[in-house]
């Protein structure tokens, strides 16, 4: 009832005006419908349109200066109502996309968010044929658009995993586009450090859009996509590497240099090998927080899955528990993992058993140390002296493929036997450098250096052949003249 | 020198070995300015028989399927005692024994001594020339490498372009559309059964007409009086100098063998796509660039198909050449045959070098 009055003052009043003054400069539709309450029109009134002066007929067509309802939102004054589907980012980007239009109203926002989102994932991905899957309002909302910086705009950084979540935390909304995509980011983001941060009130943290894009998101297999795994290092060193933008934080900023020269970095920034592991890798992407030393060992060994194995079976992983050691990283580094090296291993000065073994303190280890290092340095040794030997041996032209494939069984066996060192047992290191590698390599040693004699020996056949048939052929040739003169004589 | 003549005797007694070497000590070798290329015959026979002696020790370990075919010559090359040295000589022998016949054939050629009643003679010649190339490129896929597995597609492809007849030839010869491991069975069973049967007939009627119609003289002889006519007994004469240049060649053999024994390169993928600069074997190298060179289209027919007709028509004008030169045959100078020999002489010369180079 009490609306009945409202509209009928309303009606009453707004006719009145319309009689006496029937053009006006305000937005007559805001006026009516600010009278009429509701909640678009609330939500205009703070909406960076409204404030730019841009009226409701802005986007919904008609004439705003009319007072007259009818004459207002008549169609033939390009009146259109509510705009569905892809007409409403059209209205958008018909100023959004125009420069001109964007400098008359002193806004110094990019003009290319159409362009942007017409290749990306939510543009490509339509279903229906219609219309795509968002829209400029379905992340910006409609009535109360605000400026990003703006913290009650949807696309504040605060507020971005929440806008985002509303589709992509959506199961069944999700399963109509990509029904393998997990719906849980929300709920890793919340627990990683970024997230953590971020519902602190931190709007420097990344959020959704800091690695995925804003309008030109791609899909992660996608390329050009800012989470594709070659482009994630560069990705999170745009932050993390930012020294100025990271000084609150208070950790280091030199990772992406680091992971650059590790073997891991090499593998993928170099040899673009996409299975090479990048930041997320071991930290999460979602859920990205630095792994603690207790789970150092699990990350790693999800693909080094025996060497952690052996390790966690080892004397060692109670001493490192006990003394609090990360696992892999004690002796490997982090972000720098360089290929590990014969130098690693033994006793001296260089070596990274030292820095616990010495010959009086921890004497066991410290003797499988050295032992370990002197067997791995024989059969280097003699790998490569069974190397060289099998190359002469080829390049004098020697049918020596044999041999060769058994020095692959050498190499083969000096791996296994560097991953045989987390398990820090001498006897089963011994199994595989003496019996696999270095009785391959005596054999690969052996069978070249025949094959080489076999070169000689051929050599010195062949001139001991020609010798005995020039002998031969000589002894013919004196036979036939003897002949030959013989018949001239009788002749 | 005693102990020689009393196993000599030994034997003379028992098979009469003397009425042969009576025999043999008749027979006489003209002596000219052009009798060297006599030696090419019995060096042909020679490398022929070392190409036996070889591949049946070959034989004793090669296994003739696309399995093990690779496997088997890579352990010929390295653990059979000397089987390097067979198969290098193998190799190198079936290219100087290919080498020879054709310098036989361009000498008998252009001695002319096909004529008149040697016509048989260049015949069962002209056909173990042509058995001789079944050899090679029969031989050539065995080791079923990289190499020999696409010049054999690429050869019987050539074939194949024959019209009418080719695409059945091809598939004879592919035992099936493409070259596999049954291509690798036929093409064996060719080599070291069916070409050496059939070769070996020829051989015997073609030594047997040599025999029967003595060594060809050369045209001149027949206006040269028959006590003016210089010659020399066949045996020991010829047949010591025969053995002299046997010797020579053999030293040469083992030369090769051992300072550029075969190579094996990669074992042949079937799915692999063609290396490049595949190329048969040097004695099909004129043929193989000659087709490179015709255009795509020559009148109403393909270039290739053209090209393969041409050749086929002067293979056949070259082995019916006693038939139709009948100047010779009369001991007239017949200058056109000198021509065409000399033409084809210098196109297999210089398409060869430019197949080898490009």
């Amino acid at each position: 009832m009490k609306n009945i009055l409202i509209f009928l003052l309303f009606f009453y009043l707004t006719a009145n005006f319309g009689f006496s003054q029937n053009k006006s400069s305000e937005d007559q539709c805001f006026s009516c419908h600010d009278m009429l309450g509701g909640k678009p029109a609330e939500l205009f009134k703070n909406d960076i349109h409204h404030l730019k002066g841009i009226s409701c007929a802005g986007c919904h067509g008609g004439d705003s200066t009319s007072d007259d309802m009818d004459a207002a939102m008549n169609t033939r004054k390009g009146y259109t109502g509510v705009p569905k589907g892809d007409a409403i980012s059209e209205k958008c980007v018909s100023c959004h996309s125009n420069p001109e239009k964007m400098k008359h109203y002193g806004s110094a926002l990019p003009t290319n968010q159409y362009e942007n989102i017409k290749s990306s994932v939510h543009w490509v991905n339509a279903i229906d044929g219609k219309e795509h899957i968002v829209q400029c309002i379905t992340c910006h909302n409609a009535h109360g658009i605000v400026p990003v910086k703006n913290p009650q705009s949807p696309v504040y950084p605060i507020n971005v995993p929440k806008t985002c979540s509303k589709c992509h935390s959506n199961e069944v909304f999700m399963r109509s586009y990509n029904p393998s995509l997990p719906v849980d980011q929300l709920q890793k983001y919340k627990t990683s450090m970024h997230g953590v941060l971020n519902s602190k009130g931190d709007s420097h943290v990344a959020e959704c859009s800091s690695c995925h894009g804003s309008h030109d998101i791609k899909e992660v297999k996608d390329i050009n996509s800012k989470v594709y795994p070659l482009n994630i290092p560069r990705t999170c060193s745009k932050c993390h590497s930012d020294s100025e933008y990271m000084k609150n934080y208070k950790i280091p900023t030199d990772q992406y240099q680091k992971f650059a020269l590790s073997v891991h970095g090499k593998a993928l920034l170099e040899k673009k090998d996409i299975n090479a592991p990048a930041c997320n890798s071991c930290h999460g992407n979602h859920g990205a927080v630095p792994p603690g030393v207790e789970s150092i060992s699990k990350v790693c060994g999800s693909c080094h899955a025996l060497n952690a194995e052996l390790f966690s079976n080892s004397p060692h992983k109670k001493a490192f528990d006990e003394n609090n050691y990360p696992e892999c990283e004690t002796c490997h580094g982090n972000h720098e993992i360089l290929t590990p090296t014969i130098t690693m291993l033994g006793v001296d000065k260089t070596a990274i058993c030292s820095k616990c073994h010495e010959e009086n303190k921890n004497k066991k280890g410290y003797l499988v140390a050295s032992q370990m290092k002197e067997l791995l340095v024989r059969l280097e040794t003699e790998e490569k002296k069974a190397g060289v030997l099998v190359d002469d041996a080829e390049q004098k032209g020697m049918e020596i493929s044999e041999a060769k494939f058994k020095l692959r069984d050498v190499r083969q066996a000096r791996l296994e036997s560097r991953t045989m060192i987390h398990s820090f047992d001498l006897e089963k290191f011994k199994e595989i450098v003496d019996g696999k590698g270095l009785t391959t390599a005596k054999l690969v040693n052996e069978e070249a250096k025949a094959a080489i004699d076999d070169y000689y020996f051929r050599r010195y056949g062949l001139m001991a052949s020609i010798l005995v048939i020039s002998i031969f052929a000589f002894s013919i040739f004196l036979l036939v003249k003897k002949i030959e003169k013989k018949s001239k004589n009788n002749s | 020198m005693n102990q020689l003549k009393r196993f000599y005797s030994w034997i003379d007694e028992r098979v009469q070995l003397s009425d042969l070497v009576n025999y043999m000590a008749k027979k006489y070798v003209p002596v000219h300015r052009h009798s060297i290329w006599y030696y090419f015959g019995g060096l042909s026979l020679f490398l022929f028989t070392i190409q036996v002696v070889t591949g049946i020790l070959l034989l004793f370990y090669y296994k003739s399927s696309a399995d093990l075919a690779f496997e088997s010559i890579q352990f010929i090359m390295s653990k059979v005692q000397f089987g390097w040295l067979i198969r290098s000589i193998h190799s190198w022998s079936a290219n100087l024994f290919i080498l020879s016949i054709f310098i036989h054939m361009f000498s008998v050629y252009f001695e002319k001594a096909y004529r008149k009643p040697r016509e048989a003679t260049w015949l069962t010649g002209m056909i173990m020339f042509f058995l001789s190339l079944g050899f090679g490129f029969s031989g050539y896929l065995l080791p079923w490498n990289e190499l020999a597995f696409f010049a054999t597609k690429v050869g019987s492809d050539i074939a194949g372009a024959v019209p009418v007849i080719g695409e059945p030839i091809k598939i004879f010869m592919r035992g099936g559309e493409d070259v596999n491991g049954a291509t690798l069975s036929r093409l064996f069973g060719f080599h070291v059964a069916l070409f050496p049967g059939i070769f070996t007939i020829f051989l015997t009627l073609h030594l047997l007409l040599v025999q029967r119609q003595g060594i060809s003289e050369p045209m001149h002889f027949e206006h040269v009086e028959k006590e003016e006519k210089k010659r020399m007994p066949f045996f020991p004469n010829f047949f010591l100098r025969d053995l002299l240049f046997w010797l020579l060649v053999l030293n040469l053999l083992a030369i090769l063998a051992v300072f550029f024994p075969s190579e094996l390169g990669k074992k042949a993928d079937p799915f692999a796509s063609a290396p490049a600069g595949i190329k048969p074997e040097w004695y099909f190298l004129f043929m193989f660039q000659s087709l490179k060179y015709l255009p795509a289209n020559i009148l109403f027919i393909e270039g290739e198909v053209f090209g393969v007709l041409l050749f086929g028509f002067a293979g056949v004008l070259w082995l019916l050449v006693p038939f139709w030169d009948r100047k010779s045959s009369r001991g007239q100078q017949n200058v056109l045959i000198n021509y065409l020999g000399l033409f084809a002489v210098i196109f297999i010369i210089v398409l060869t070098i430019l197949g080898w180079v490009l």
